[in-house]
Protein backbone atom coordinates (compact mmCIF):
# COMPACT_ATOMS: atom_id res chain seq x y z
CA UNK A 1 0.00 0.00 0.00
CA UNK A 2 3.06 2.22 0.21
CA UNK A 3 3.29 2.42 -3.56
CA UNK A 4 1.68 5.49 -5.13
CA UNK A 5 -1.70 4.61 -6.54
CA UNK A 6 -1.68 4.88 -10.37
CA UNK A 7 -5.05 6.61 -10.17
CA UNK A 8 -3.51 9.42 -8.13
CA UNK A 9 -0.76 9.69 -10.75
CA UNK A 10 -3.43 9.88 -13.46
CA UNK A 11 -5.22 12.63 -11.51
CA UNK A 12 -1.92 14.47 -11.08
CA UNK A 13 -1.31 14.18 -14.84
CA UNK A 14 -4.81 15.54 -15.52
CA UNK A 15 -4.09 18.51 -13.23
CA UNK A 16 -0.75 19.09 -15.01
CA UNK A 17 -2.54 18.80 -18.37
CA UNK A 18 -5.15 21.37 -17.32
CA UNK A 19 -2.40 23.70 -16.09
CA UNK A 20 -0.53 23.22 -19.36
CA UNK A 21 -3.69 23.98 -21.36
CA UNK A 22 -4.23 27.10 -19.23
CA UNK A 23 -0.64 28.26 -19.76
CA UNK A 24 -0.85 27.53 -23.49
CA UNK A 25 -4.09 29.48 -23.71
CA UNK A 26 -2.44 32.46 -21.99
CA UNK A 27 0.57 32.19 -24.28
CA UNK A 28 -1.72 32.16 -27.34
CA UNK A 29 -3.49 35.28 -26.08
CA UNK A 30 -0.06 36.89 -25.63
CA UNK A 31 0.92 35.85 -29.15
CA UNK A 32 -2.31 37.25 -30.61
CA UNK A 33 -1.72 40.52 -28.74
CA UNK A 34 1.87 40.66 -29.99
CA UNK A 35 0.71 40.01 -33.58
CA UNK A 36 -1.95 42.68 -33.31
CA UNK A 37 0.57 45.09 -31.85
CA UNK A 38 3.03 44.34 -34.68
CA UNK A 39 0.37 44.98 -37.33
CA UNK A 40 -0.55 48.27 -35.66
CA UNK A 41 3.07 49.32 -35.22
CA UNK A 42 3.90 48.46 -38.84
CA UNK A 43 0.97 50.51 -40.17
CA UNK A 44 1.70 53.36 -37.80
CA UNK A 45 5.43 53.34 -38.51
CA UNK A 46 4.89 53.34 -42.29
CA UNK A 47 2.31 56.13 -42.22
CA UNK A 48 4.12 58.21 -39.64
CA UNK A 49 7.46 57.81 -41.35
CA UNK A 50 5.98 58.91 -44.71
CA UNK A 51 4.10 61.88 -43.29
CA UNK A 52 6.98 62.91 -41.05
CA UNK A 53 9.34 62.79 -44.00
CA UNK A 54 6.98 65.07 -45.94
CA UNK A 55 5.78 67.52 -43.30
CA UNK A 56 8.30 67.18 -40.50
CA UNK A 57 11.58 67.25 -42.39
CA UNK A 58 12.66 70.85 -41.85
CA UNK A 59 15.96 70.59 -43.75
CA UNK A 60 14.41 68.96 -46.79
CA UNK A 61 11.46 71.40 -46.95
CA UNK A 62 13.68 74.43 -46.43
CA UNK A 63 16.18 73.36 -49.09
CA UNK A 64 13.42 72.57 -51.60
CA UNK A 65 11.65 75.94 -51.10
CA UNK A 66 14.87 77.93 -51.33
CA UNK A 67 15.68 76.05 -54.53
CA UNK A 68 12.26 77.00 -55.96
CA UNK A 69 12.79 80.64 -55.05
CA UNK A 70 16.13 80.64 -56.86
CA UNK A 71 14.37 79.76 -60.10
CA UNK A 72 15.14 82.22 -62.89
CA UNK A 73 11.46 82.78 -63.66
CA UNK A 74 11.02 84.40 -60.23
CA UNK A 75 14.01 86.70 -60.36
CA UNK A 76 12.00 89.66 -61.63
CA UNK A 77 9.26 89.21 -59.04
CA UNK A 78 10.88 90.98 -56.10
CA UNK A 79 10.10 88.05 -53.85
CA UNK A 80 10.92 88.54 -50.19
CA UNK A 81 11.60 85.57 -48.01
CA UNK A 82 11.76 85.40 -44.25
CA UNK A 83 13.08 82.15 -42.89
CA UNK A 84 12.09 81.39 -39.31
CA UNK A 85 12.77 78.43 -37.06
CA UNK A 86 9.21 77.22 -37.50
CA UNK A 87 8.83 77.98 -41.21
CA UNK A 88 9.20 80.47 -44.02
CA UNK A 89 7.22 83.51 -45.22
CA UNK A 90 7.31 84.31 -48.93
CA UNK A 91 5.89 87.60 -50.12
CA UNK A 92 5.87 89.95 -53.04
CA UNK A 93 4.11 93.29 -53.23
CA UNK A 94 3.81 93.00 -56.97
CA UNK A 95 4.69 90.15 -59.21
CA UNK A 96 3.94 88.90 -62.66
CA UNK A 97 0.99 86.56 -63.07
CA UNK A 98 3.15 84.02 -64.92
CA UNK A 99 5.70 84.01 -62.11
CA UNK A 100 2.86 83.53 -59.63
CA UNK A 101 1.54 80.56 -61.61
CA UNK A 102 5.00 79.08 -61.70
CA UNK A 103 5.59 79.58 -57.98
CA UNK A 104 2.18 78.40 -56.79
CA UNK A 105 2.35 75.43 -59.16
CA UNK A 106 5.61 74.32 -57.56
CA UNK A 107 4.37 74.97 -54.01
CA UNK A 108 1.04 73.20 -54.50
CA UNK A 109 2.66 70.24 -56.23
CA UNK A 110 5.10 69.85 -53.37
CA UNK A 111 4.06 68.58 -49.95
CA UNK A 112 4.42 71.77 -47.94
CA UNK A 113 2.36 72.73 -44.93
CA UNK A 114 0.86 75.98 -46.23
CA UNK A 115 -0.80 77.68 -43.26
CA UNK A 116 -1.52 81.09 -44.78
CA UNK A 117 -1.99 82.33 -48.34
CA UNK A 118 -3.01 85.67 -49.77
CA UNK A 119 -3.07 86.36 -53.50
CA UNK A 120 -4.62 89.64 -54.58
CA UNK A 121 -5.07 90.76 -58.10
CA UNK A 122 -3.55 94.21 -58.64
CA UNK A 123 -4.04 94.51 -62.39
CA UNK A 124 -4.49 92.30 -65.41
CA UNK A 125 -0.89 91.07 -65.15
CA UNK A 126 0.19 91.89 -61.63
CA UNK A 127 -0.64 90.30 -58.27
CA UNK A 128 0.52 90.59 -54.67
CA UNK A 129 1.49 87.46 -52.79
CA UNK A 130 1.88 86.34 -49.18
CA UNK A 131 2.52 82.67 -48.35
CA UNK A 132 3.39 81.19 -44.97
CA UNK A 133 4.74 77.65 -44.83
CA UNK A 134 5.44 75.75 -41.59
CA UNK A 135 7.63 72.78 -41.03
CA UNK B 1 12.25 -13.91 5.28
CA UNK B 2 12.29 -10.48 6.76
CA UNK B 3 11.70 -9.13 10.22
CA UNK B 4 9.06 -6.52 10.33
CA UNK B 5 8.34 -5.67 13.89
CA UNK B 6 7.95 -2.03 13.17
CA UNK B 7 4.21 -2.37 12.59
CA UNK B 8 1.52 -4.34 14.34
CA UNK B 9 0.14 -7.32 12.48
CA UNK B 10 -3.46 -8.31 11.80
CA UNK B 11 -4.81 -11.59 10.48
CA UNK B 12 -7.64 -10.45 8.25
CA UNK B 13 -10.60 -12.74 7.75
CA UNK B 14 -14.07 -12.23 6.34
CA UNK B 15 -15.64 -13.57 9.54
CA UNK B 16 -13.94 -10.86 11.64
CA UNK B 17 -16.06 -8.30 13.48
CA UNK B 18 -15.50 -4.58 13.36
CA UNK B 19 -12.98 -3.33 15.88
CA UNK B 20 -13.71 -0.64 18.28
CA UNK B 21 -11.69 0.68 21.14
CA UNK B 22 -13.31 -1.52 23.81
CA UNK B 23 -13.42 -4.70 21.81
CA UNK B 24 -9.96 -4.29 20.42
CA UNK B 25 -8.27 -6.77 22.76
CA UNK B 26 -11.02 -9.35 22.24
CA UNK B 27 -11.22 -9.00 18.50
CA UNK B 28 -11.97 -12.20 16.71
CA UNK B 29 -9.44 -11.41 14.06
CA UNK B 30 -6.85 -12.41 16.60
CA UNK B 31 -4.72 -9.43 15.94
CA UNK B 32 -1.69 -9.13 18.04
CA UNK B 33 -2.48 -5.58 18.67
CA UNK B 34 -2.56 -3.39 21.68
CA UNK B 35 -3.85 0.15 21.60
CA UNK B 36 -5.60 1.71 18.67
CA UNK B 37 -4.90 -0.08 15.42
CA UNK B 38 -7.17 2.23 13.52
CA UNK B 39 -4.64 5.01 13.52
CA UNK B 40 -1.41 3.05 13.34
CA UNK B 41 0.26 1.44 10.37
CA UNK B 42 -0.37 -2.28 10.31
CA UNK B 43 0.76 -5.34 8.40
CA UNK B 44 -2.04 -7.50 7.10
CA UNK B 45 -2.01 -11.27 6.67
CA UNK B 46 -4.86 -12.35 4.43
CA UNK B 47 -6.91 -15.32 5.52
CA UNK B 48 -7.34 -18.06 2.89
CA UNK B 49 -10.96 -16.96 2.68
CA UNK B 50 -9.79 -13.75 0.96
CA UNK B 51 -7.86 -15.32 -1.89
CA UNK B 52 -7.66 -18.30 -4.21
CA UNK B 53 -4.41 -20.20 -4.40
CA UNK B 54 -3.09 -22.85 -6.77
CA UNK B 55 0.07 -24.84 -6.48
CA UNK B 56 1.40 -25.35 -9.99
CA UNK B 57 4.10 -27.37 -11.63
CA UNK B 58 4.74 -25.68 -14.92
CA UNK B 59 7.36 -26.21 -17.60
CA UNK B 60 8.62 -22.65 -17.22
CA UNK B 61 11.54 -21.29 -15.33
CA UNK B 62 10.68 -17.77 -14.39
CA UNK B 63 7.88 -16.12 -12.42
CA UNK B 64 7.44 -13.46 -15.12
CA UNK B 65 6.49 -16.17 -17.59
CA UNK B 66 3.81 -17.48 -15.25
CA UNK B 67 2.42 -13.99 -14.56
CA UNK B 68 1.15 -13.76 -18.12
CA UNK B 69 -0.71 -17.02 -17.72
CA UNK B 70 -2.40 -16.26 -14.38
CA UNK B 71 -5.79 -15.00 -15.66
CA UNK B 72 -6.20 -18.09 -17.82
CA UNK B 73 -5.04 -20.39 -15.01
CA UNK B 74 -7.85 -19.10 -12.76
CA UNK B 75 -10.35 -18.56 -15.56
CA UNK B 76 -12.53 -21.55 -14.76
CA UNK B 77 -12.17 -21.34 -10.99
CA UNK B 78 -13.14 -17.79 -10.11
CA UNK B 79 -16.61 -16.34 -9.79
CA UNK B 80 -17.25 -13.19 -11.75
CA UNK B 81 -15.32 -10.18 -10.43
CA UNK B 82 -12.24 -7.96 -10.87
CA UNK B 83 -9.23 -9.95 -9.79
CA UNK B 84 -5.59 -9.19 -9.25
CA UNK B 85 -2.98 -11.91 -9.46
CA UNK B 86 0.27 -12.78 -7.76
CA UNK B 87 2.71 -15.64 -8.09
CA UNK B 88 5.91 -16.76 -6.45
CA UNK B 89 8.15 -19.73 -6.84
CA UNK B 90 8.86 -22.16 -4.03
CA UNK B 91 11.20 -24.97 -4.94
CA UNK B 92 10.10 -26.32 -8.30
CA UNK B 93 6.50 -25.26 -7.78
CA UNK B 94 4.73 -22.00 -8.34
CA UNK B 95 2.12 -20.68 -5.93
CA UNK B 96 -0.41 -18.59 -7.86
CA UNK B 97 -2.91 -16.32 -6.16
CA UNK B 98 -6.04 -14.51 -7.25
CA UNK B 99 -7.72 -11.97 -5.04
CA UNK B 100 -10.27 -9.20 -5.23
CA UNK B 101 -8.76 -5.90 -4.11
CA UNK B 102 -12.17 -4.41 -3.43
CA UNK B 103 -13.29 -7.36 -1.32
CA UNK B 104 -10.17 -7.08 0.84
CA UNK B 105 -10.50 -3.30 1.09
CA UNK B 106 -14.15 -3.74 2.10
CA UNK B 107 -13.14 -6.10 4.91
CA UNK B 108 -10.44 -3.66 6.00
CA UNK B 109 -13.01 -0.90 5.96
CA UNK B 110 -15.35 -3.04 8.07
CA UNK B 111 -12.52 -3.43 10.57
CA UNK B 112 -12.16 0.35 10.66
CA UNK B 113 -8.69 0.23 9.11
CA UNK B 114 -7.95 2.89 6.53
CA UNK B 115 -6.18 1.71 3.39
CA UNK B 116 -3.58 4.39 3.95
CA UNK B 117 -2.68 2.75 7.29
CA UNK B 118 -1.88 -0.59 5.70
CA UNK B 119 1.88 -1.07 5.48
CA UNK B 120 2.15 -4.47 3.79
CA UNK B 121 -0.27 -7.18 2.78
CA UNK B 122 0.76 -10.86 2.88
CA UNK B 123 -0.97 -14.13 2.10
CA UNK B 124 -1.45 -16.66 4.91
CA UNK B 125 -0.07 -19.15 2.38
CA UNK B 126 3.34 -17.48 2.23
CA UNK B 127 3.53 -16.65 5.93
CA UNK B 128 2.21 -19.90 7.49
CA UNK B 129 3.38 -22.52 5.00
CA UNK B 130 5.63 -24.07 7.63
CA UNK B 131 2.96 -24.56 10.28
CA UNK B 132 3.37 -27.87 12.01
CA UNK B 133 -0.10 -28.06 13.45
CA UNK B 134 -3.43 -26.27 13.27
CA UNK B 135 -3.70 -22.72 14.54
CA UNK B 136 -6.93 -21.15 15.73
CA UNK B 137 -7.57 -17.90 13.91
CA UNK B 138 -11.04 -17.22 15.33
CA UNK B 139 -13.56 -18.71 17.70
CA UNK B 140 -14.82 -20.97 14.98
CA UNK B 141 -12.02 -21.30 12.47
CA UNK B 142 -8.51 -22.61 12.27
CA UNK B 143 -5.82 -22.89 9.64
CA UNK B 144 -3.51 -25.73 8.90
CA UNK B 145 -1.25 -26.91 6.12
CA UNK B 146 -2.28 -29.69 3.83
CA UNK B 147 -0.25 -30.65 0.76
CA UNK B 148 1.79 -27.46 1.22
CA UNK B 149 -1.37 -25.35 1.02
CA UNK B 150 -2.62 -23.31 3.98
CA UNK B 151 -6.33 -23.93 4.31
CA UNK B 152 -9.06 -22.56 6.53
CA UNK B 153 -11.29 -25.05 8.30
CA UNK B 154 -13.88 -24.99 11.10
CA UNK B 155 -12.17 -25.40 14.45
CA UNK B 156 -14.38 -28.37 15.18
CA UNK B 157 -12.58 -30.29 12.45
CA UNK B 158 -9.25 -30.09 14.19
CA UNK B 159 -8.61 -31.91 17.40
CA UNK B 160 -5.75 -29.88 18.68
CA UNK B 161 -4.80 -26.29 17.83
CA UNK B 162 -2.60 -23.50 19.10
CA UNK B 163 -3.61 -19.88 19.40
CA UNK B 164 -2.38 -17.57 16.72
CA UNK B 165 0.62 -15.53 17.83
CA UNK B 166 1.48 -12.66 15.49
CA UNK B 167 3.74 -10.79 17.90
CA UNK B 168 6.96 -12.25 16.58
CA UNK B 169 6.25 -12.70 12.88
CA UNK B 170 9.01 -13.13 10.36
CA UNK B 171 7.54 -12.05 7.04
CA UNK B 172 8.37 -13.38 3.64
CA UNK B 173 9.11 -11.06 0.75
CA UNK B 174 5.80 -11.99 -0.90
CA UNK B 175 3.62 -9.00 -0.24
CA UNK B 176 1.07 -7.38 -2.51
CA UNK B 177 -0.23 -3.89 -3.12
CA UNK B 178 -3.98 -3.46 -3.06
CA UNK B 179 -5.49 -1.47 -5.92
CA UNK B 180 -8.07 0.83 -4.38
CA UNK B 181 -9.83 1.53 -7.67
CA UNK B 182 -8.86 -1.62 -9.49
CA UNK B 183 -12.53 -2.60 -9.81
CA UNK B 184 -13.26 0.67 -11.64
CA UNK B 185 -10.29 0.82 -13.96
CA UNK B 186 -7.46 -1.65 -14.24
CA UNK B 187 -3.83 -0.66 -14.07
CA UNK B 188 -3.04 -1.34 -17.70
CA UNK B 189 -5.85 1.00 -18.74
CA UNK B 190 -4.56 3.56 -16.27
CA UNK B 191 -1.07 3.28 -17.70
CA UNK B 192 -2.48 3.72 -21.22
CA UNK B 193 -4.47 6.77 -20.10
CA UNK B 194 -1.35 8.02 -18.27
CA UNK B 195 0.74 7.56 -21.39
CA UNK B 196 -1.83 9.47 -23.46
CA UNK B 197 -1.90 12.24 -20.85
CA UNK B 198 1.89 12.43 -20.81
CA UNK B 199 1.96 12.63 -24.63
CA UNK B 200 -0.70 15.37 -24.52
CA UNK B 201 1.25 17.28 -21.85
CA UNK B 202 4.45 16.99 -23.89
CA UNK B 203 2.64 18.17 -27.07
CA UNK B 204 1.05 21.08 -25.23
CA UNK B 205 4.38 21.95 -23.61
CA UNK B 206 6.04 21.93 -27.06
CA UNK B 207 3.28 24.13 -28.47
CA UNK B 208 3.58 26.40 -25.42
CA UNK B 209 7.30 26.92 -25.98
CA UNK B 210 6.80 27.39 -29.74
CA UNK B 211 4.08 29.98 -29.00
CA UNK B 212 6.32 31.76 -26.50
CA UNK B 213 9.16 31.73 -29.01
CA UNK B 214 6.88 33.18 -31.73
CA UNK B 215 5.66 35.89 -29.33
CA UNK B 216 9.29 36.72 -28.53
CA UNK B 217 10.19 36.91 -32.23
CA UNK B 218 7.26 39.23 -32.87
CA UNK B 219 8.25 41.41 -29.90
CA UNK B 220 11.76 41.54 -31.39
CA UNK B 221 10.36 42.56 -34.79
CA UNK B 222 8.33 45.23 -33.03
CA UNK B 223 11.47 46.60 -31.35
CA UNK B 224 13.30 46.57 -34.69
CA UNK B 225 10.46 48.61 -36.22
CA UNK B 226 10.83 51.19 -33.44
CA UNK B 227 14.54 51.43 -34.17
CA UNK B 228 14.22 51.44 -37.96
CA UNK B 229 11.60 54.19 -38.09
CA UNK B 230 13.00 56.05 -35.07
CA UNK B 231 9.66 55.93 -33.32
CA UNK B 232 9.05 57.45 -29.90
CA UNK B 233 9.28 55.07 -26.97
CA UNK B 234 5.54 54.80 -26.34
CA UNK B 235 2.75 54.03 -28.76
CA UNK B 236 0.72 56.86 -27.24
CA UNK B 237 3.35 59.42 -28.35
CA UNK B 238 3.53 57.85 -31.80
CA UNK B 239 -0.24 57.77 -32.20
CA UNK B 240 -0.37 61.42 -31.17
CA UNK B 241 2.29 62.34 -33.77
CA UNK B 242 0.51 60.36 -36.46
CA UNK B 243 -2.73 62.14 -35.60
CA UNK B 244 -0.99 65.52 -35.89
CA UNK B 245 0.61 64.77 -39.27
CA UNK B 246 -2.54 63.09 -40.61
CA UNK B 247 -4.49 66.23 -39.73
CA UNK B 248 -1.94 68.42 -41.57
CA UNK B 249 -2.04 66.08 -44.56
CA UNK B 250 -5.81 66.10 -44.67
CA UNK B 251 -6.00 69.92 -44.54
CA UNK B 252 -3.27 70.36 -47.16
CA UNK B 253 -4.95 67.87 -49.50
CA UNK B 254 -8.26 69.71 -49.13
CA UNK B 255 -6.58 73.09 -49.71
CA UNK B 256 -5.03 71.92 -52.99
CA UNK B 257 -8.24 70.17 -54.04
CA UNK B 258 -10.44 73.25 -53.42
CA UNK B 259 -7.99 75.65 -55.07
CA UNK B 260 -7.89 73.32 -58.05
CA UNK B 261 -11.70 73.51 -58.32
CA UNK B 262 -11.58 77.31 -58.12
CA UNK B 263 -8.86 77.61 -60.76
CA UNK B 264 -10.63 75.23 -63.12
CA UNK B 265 -13.88 77.22 -63.11
CA UNK B 266 -15.05 78.43 -66.51
CA UNK B 267 -15.74 82.10 -65.79
CA UNK B 268 -17.91 84.28 -67.95
CA UNK B 269 -16.59 87.25 -69.85
CA UNK B 270 -15.69 90.11 -67.44
CA UNK B 271 -15.62 87.72 -64.48
CA UNK B 272 -12.21 87.58 -62.77
CA UNK B 273 -10.70 85.75 -59.82
CA UNK B 274 -9.50 88.69 -57.72
CA UNK B 275 -8.59 87.16 -54.36
CA UNK B 276 -7.34 83.81 -53.14
CA UNK B 277 -6.70 83.71 -49.43
CA UNK B 278 -6.16 81.18 -46.65
CA UNK B 279 -6.64 82.38 -43.11
CA UNK B 280 -7.37 80.32 -40.01
CA UNK B 281 -8.09 77.20 -42.07
CA UNK B 282 -10.63 79.03 -44.17
CA UNK B 283 -10.18 79.44 -47.89
CA UNK B 284 -11.56 82.74 -49.19
CA UNK B 285 -12.09 83.28 -52.90
CA UNK B 286 -13.47 86.42 -54.50
CA UNK B 287 -14.74 86.81 -58.05
CA UNK B 288 -15.32 90.29 -59.53
CA UNK B 289 -17.63 91.13 -62.43
CA UNK B 290 -20.23 88.61 -61.33
CA UNK B 291 -23.75 89.73 -62.04
CA UNK B 292 -26.27 89.43 -59.22
CA UNK B 293 -28.01 86.09 -59.04
CA UNK B 294 -25.85 84.78 -61.84
CA UNK B 295 -23.27 82.93 -59.79
CA UNK B 296 -24.73 79.46 -60.30
CA UNK B 297 -21.90 78.35 -62.60
CA UNK B 298 -19.47 79.05 -59.72
CA UNK B 299 -21.43 77.65 -56.77
CA UNK B 300 -22.68 74.66 -58.77
CA UNK B 301 -19.28 73.02 -58.80
CA UNK B 302 -18.96 73.42 -55.01
CA UNK B 303 -22.38 71.88 -54.53
CA UNK B 304 -21.61 69.01 -56.89
CA UNK B 305 -18.46 68.20 -54.86
CA UNK B 306 -20.40 68.41 -51.57
CA UNK B 307 -18.18 71.23 -50.33
CA UNK B 308 -19.63 73.26 -47.49
CA UNK B 309 -19.29 76.94 -48.25
CA UNK B 310 -20.68 80.36 -47.45
CA UNK B 311 -21.17 82.98 -50.13
CA UNK B 312 -22.10 86.64 -50.18
CA UNK B 313 -22.50 89.14 -52.95
CA UNK B 314 -21.53 92.83 -52.84
CA UNK B 315 -20.70 95.38 -55.59
CA UNK B 316 -20.42 92.82 -58.42
CA UNK B 317 -18.14 90.72 -56.23
CA UNK B 318 -18.94 87.20 -55.16
CA UNK B 319 -17.27 86.32 -51.85
CA UNK B 320 -16.93 82.56 -51.17
CA UNK B 321 -15.66 81.07 -47.90
CA UNK B 322 -14.79 77.37 -47.59
CA UNK B 323 -13.75 75.87 -44.28
CA UNK B 324 -11.04 73.25 -44.70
Amino acid sequence: MNRINPLYLALLLIVILLLAIFKLDNAKVELADAQESLIETTALATNLSGLKDVYGNQKKSKAAILKILKNSSLKQSNIMKKVKKSGIIISSKSMDLRALNSLLGKLFNGAYNIVALDVKKLSETKVSLHVEIKW
Amino acid sequence: MKFNNKFKTIFLDTSANKLDSEEENNASILAATQGSIKKEKVNIILSPSLYWVKKLSLPVKYVREVKKLLPSIFEDTLPEGHYSYYVYKSGDDFFAFAYEDKAILDVLSMQGIAASNVANVYFAQSEFQNLEKAVKVSDTQSIYVKDELVILVPSTWVQESDDLDLSDMKFSKHNITLQQFGHIVDNSSLYKIGAILVVLIVLIAIEYFITLSKAEQIAQQNSELFEKYKLKSTMMQNRSMLKKYSYIHEKQTKLREYISYMLSLKLKKDEKLSLLSLKNKTLIVEFTGVKKNQDAHITKILQSKNIKYKSSYKNDTLHVEITL
